[in-house]
């Protein structure tokens, strides 16, 4: 039971995220991509400060012990976001979606098969490879 | 013309968003996950602020003109990430992932049929019905590799 409300909770976390690329496409047609991007990462940023000010144990100090490549997460946030904003206008929200988790779950394949990324080696996944054509085809009838 | 050049941007954004979990997964290990996402976002901001700076061609709305609900974007990725940080380790990854595919997948569709929140309709026709089917496997399919990955022996 509690399982299942977590799942519901979840679901509707992810429900969310397609409401975000639906606000940015619109925003971004009315103020410029960029500026839409911007009032995204700006936002969070804002709000995680305050976030981190306050939570009860933080180790700031430990991202800069970290090799320098573990921190360029942030330089890819916003191509993902730039994209959403770009791409939601003309080809709708689902399809949008659909496209970005093709490209999500091929990277994630090829990432575990060849253990890029620091990441441990993994074979080829049958059930993801299936996975992976079933979304290039709905990709195509979208 | 335009529709592969999109395709190749989705592709690309997809791509972009694994290998940046990838690496936020590895990082938020090491230093926990407010002070990986915090990166994340800084990072972020600095760089579209110059971005936008130097290469934003002049609008005539601006972030301060549009009604403020159109600006509660990062609102809803701020909630995602707290949603996933608590169900993960009570759920598991397999079924969390599962759950926000879902989501996602169900509420574009929906935005798209109904033209919610300003963007134009696209209405659920036959060919889409067939592709949410293929979805659903697909879906399946994802639990079942991240089953697998978390109990190789079985």
């Amino acid at each position: 039971m509690q399982h299942a409300l977590i799942l519901l909770g979840v679901l509707i976390a992810g429900m969310g995220l397609s409401v975000e690329a639906g606000l940015l496409g619109p925003l971004g047609e009315q103020v410029g991509h960029l500026s839409a991007t911007l009032s995204i990462f700006m936002v969070g940023a804002l709000l995680l400060s305050l976030a981190l000010l306050f939570s009860p144990k933080r180790q700031l100090g430990a991202l800069f012990k970290q090799p320098r490549w573990l921190l360029t997460g942030g330089v890819l946030g916003p191509v993902y976001v730039i994209v959403l904003t770009l791409a939601t206008p003309l080809v709708g929200v689902g399809m949008t979606m659909v496209g970005i988790l093709c490209g999500q779950v091929a990277t994630s394949l090829a990432i575990d098969h060849f253990g890029w990324l620091g990441s441990e080696r993994r074979q080829v996944d049958g059930y993801r490879l299936g996975a992976l054509a079933m979304i290039l085809v709905a990709l195509w009838l979208m | 013309m335009l529709l592969p050049i999109v395709f190749a941007l989705l592709l690309a954004g997809g791509a972009v968003l694994a290998a940046q979990s990838s690496i936020n997964g590895r990082l938020g290990a090491h230093t926990g996950v407010l002070e990986s996402a915090w990166l994340t976002f800084a990072v972020g901001a600095v760089l579209t602020f110059l971005l936008m700076f130097f290469f934003e061609p002049s609008h005539e709305a601006t972030l301060f003109s549009v009604p403020k609900w159109q600006l509660t974007g990062a609102l809803f990725g701020v909630v995602y990430m707290l949603a996933i940080v608590f169900a993960v380790p009570r759920v598991g990854t397999a079924a969390a992932t599962v759950s926000v595919i879902s989501g996602q997948l169900l509420m574009s569709l929906l935005i798209d049929h109904f033209g919610w929140l300003n963007n134009a309709e696209r209405a659920l026709d036959g060919s889409r019905y067939v592709a949410m089917v293929l979805l659903l496997l697909a879906i399946v399919l994802i639990y079942l590799s991240h089953r697998r990955s978390v109990h190789p022996a079985s």
